[in-house]
């Protein structure tokens, strides 16, 4: 009776786990996962978007039609401009689509326990991998700054972390903060995505654990708290990028209207 | 009696609790004081209920400090 609550726990993995190595460079699931929902997700989204028409769009294309219209009023919104809205919104619509279709699928139940290969789960989502979600940001904020140096040129850009006086050495210190708070940016981002999703995962192994013979029931309020979880982490990971870009394009805005 | 607490007592257990209680009392205070303050502002200018969007923003930030205190307990061993 007590072997039911026994001490051993379910098998919670923080980190991928390698399943085989070509060549010396090792695949882990969440590589394996994070490929497939990769080619279905670039195979749904471009038949998707042939599907979108300009008058309403019908069916599952109104999903990236009502996306793409949300977040380009709130990119036109948090950037000041139409144009802005126009030239940015296609990367951060996209990295949106990425992030919420990978929390989404996954929370399917093939990824975990069903499929293993070598005693080690074969499927594992691919944000709840924190070399995935690091990615993720290195692009997010490498972009911004590429947007930002071509909105306002490199010195300007630069002068925007130097602002001040360059003969006041007060302005050297704060400017050097501001660039090494760039590098907070980066791992927030990513830490923000991984640990909810991989805690997510966490929290909905323990209780189907805990369940025992009804994991199945117990799981799903958890389950459903996730599908939540994953589409507003997806919602703040472009929020935030969007207010970085618009903080750091904020020099040149201010320009513009008063020239 | 210090020896004595460390052979008797998994202490990494009291480490994993103590870290899932006062990691998860931050954010929880925060999270707390952000819908207050979210609800106060509502009753008085019942047009600021277009920020929820923002409130979730901010919960998030806060919320990163329990997760991450969270996932620490799988690193004690």
């Amino acid at each position: 009776m007590f072997n039911l609550f026994a001490s051993e726990g379910p098998h919670i993995a923080i980190a991928p786990e390698k399943l085989f190595e070509v060549g010396g460079l090792v695949i882990t699931n969440s590589m394996v996962y994070g490929w497939i929902v990769c080619i279905v997700m670039m195979v749904a989204l471009i038949y998707g978007a042939r599907k979108v028409t300009i008058g309403g769009s019908r069916g599952p294309a109104q999903l990236l039609d009502a996306g793409v219209e949300f977040f380009y009023n709130m990119i036109a919104g948090s950037l000041g401009s139409e144009s802005r809205a126009r030239k940015y919104t296609p990367y951060f619509v996209t990295i949106f689509f990425f992030a919420l279709i990978h929390n989404w699928l996954g929370l399917l139940p093939i990824v975990g326990k069903p499929f293993t290969y070598d005693d080690t789960a074969l499927f594992r989502p691919f944000t709840a991998d924190f070399n995935g979600t690091l990615a993720m940001s290195i692009t997010a904020i490498v972009l911004i700054q590429t947007f930002a140096i071509k909105e306002s040129g490199l010195v300007k850009h630069l002068r925007h972390y130097f602002a001040g006086s360059l003969a006041n050495p007060i302005t050297y210190l704060i400017g050097l903060m501001e660039i090494f708070q760039e590098l907070t940016r980066l791992f927030s981002l990513a830490l923000r995505l991984f640990l909810n999703v991989v805690i997510g995962e966490i929290l909905i192994a323990i209780f189907a654990y805990l369940g025992g013979t009804f994991g199945f029931a117990t799981a799903v309020p958890f389950t459903l708290m996730e599908v939540f979880i994953g589409l507003l982490q997806a919602y703040i990971f472009v929020l935030l990028s969007v207010s970085y870009l618009s903080v750091a394009i904020a020099h040149s805005h201010e320009h513009e209207e008063t020239a | 009696m210090e020896l004595f607490a460390a052979e008797t007592i998994n202490t990494a257990v009291l480490a994993k609790g103590i870290l899932v209680g006062f990691g998860g009392m931050g954010p929880a205070i925060a999270i707390g004081l952000l819908g207050a303050s979210y609800m106060s502002a509502v009753s008085r200018n019942p047009e600021s209920a277009k920020f929820l969007g923002q409130l979730f923003v901010f919960v998030a930030m806060a919320e990163l400090f329990g997760l991450i205190a969270f996932a620490s307990i799988f690193i004690v061993k």
